[in-house]
């Protein structure tokens, strides 16, 4: 039931944006009070990109993100660069995904980033891209930036990523 | 770098790039099979890294939602 209310919920604030930016104002999320800062290093036409989202995108026949627990499921599931866009699936109550589900990349813009590197405006696919289930709370933002960043950092450096595209649900 | 469809908390997280649309929830690269809308929304987004400078920077995109003709 409170699955059935959420994606409700998720529903009307697509419909009406107002309101949700409305919620969205009582909402204090995780704040910093420095940036990083990493400059391009050399020209996009060169550059290896992945992308990452929190729009709870994962592979059809993964596990997908725990719904169940209210304080979110921190974990993130690959996607591997050949994903064809009938493979990605989206498991993710706290936003209306319908759009999405029709056209993924409308989250997860990996048609987009093939057709930017087929036209050589970037130098490159990286080999492997990340699902995040962003609604995150409580003890679980500990788990999230700790240990599941890191790893997906490292697991960028690795593929030699020069640039992460980081989008929303 | 980030696109970004909630600016509050994009000014809080201080990613070091990002662009912003006003748009809906679920929609960062607009609309489905809106093939020329995603990609100006790339292409903006692949321009901010291109031309930033300094940290921080927040570049709102001026793509209305639904009333925007795209080349």
């Amino acid at each position: 039931m409170s699955r059935l209310s959420n994606r409700l919920i998720a529903r009307v604030f697509t419909a009406f944006p107002w309101l949700a930016r409305r919620a969205a104002a009582s909402v204090v999320p995780m704040s910093y009070e420095t940036t990083p800062w990493t400059p391009l290093k050399k020209p996009l036409s060169e550059c290896r990109v992945s992308l990452a989202t929190t729009a709870g995108v994962h592979m059809r026949g993964e596990s997908p993100f725990n719904m169940a627990d209210t304080t979110g499921d921190p974990t993130f599931r690959v996607i591997p660069a050949a994903a064809t866009t009938g493979e990605i699936m989206i498991t993710h109550d706290y936003y209306d995904h319908r759009d999405a589900d029709r056209d993924v990349n409308v989250v997860f813009p990996l048609d987009r980033l093939r057709e930017f590197a087929a036209g050589g405006r970037v130098g490159g696919v990286a080999s492997r891209h990340y699902g995040f289930m962003g609604h995150i709370l409580e003890n679980q933002i500990d788990r999230f930036v700790d240990r599941e960043i890191p790893r997906v950092a490292a697991m960028m450096k690795d593929d030699g990523v020069d640039v992460a595209l980081i989008t929303p649900g | 770098m980030g696109i970004s469809i909630e600016r509050k908390f994009t000014e809080q997280i201080r990613p070091s790039r990002a662009v912003f649309l006003k748009w809906p929830y679920g929609h960062p690269l607009g609309e489905p099979g809106a093939v020329r809308q995603q990609r100006a929304v790339m292409e903006q987004a692949f321009r901010l890294l291109e031309t930033a400078t300094e940290p921080g920077i927040i570049v709102d995109l001026p793509f209305a939602w639904r009333r925007q003709a795209y080349e």
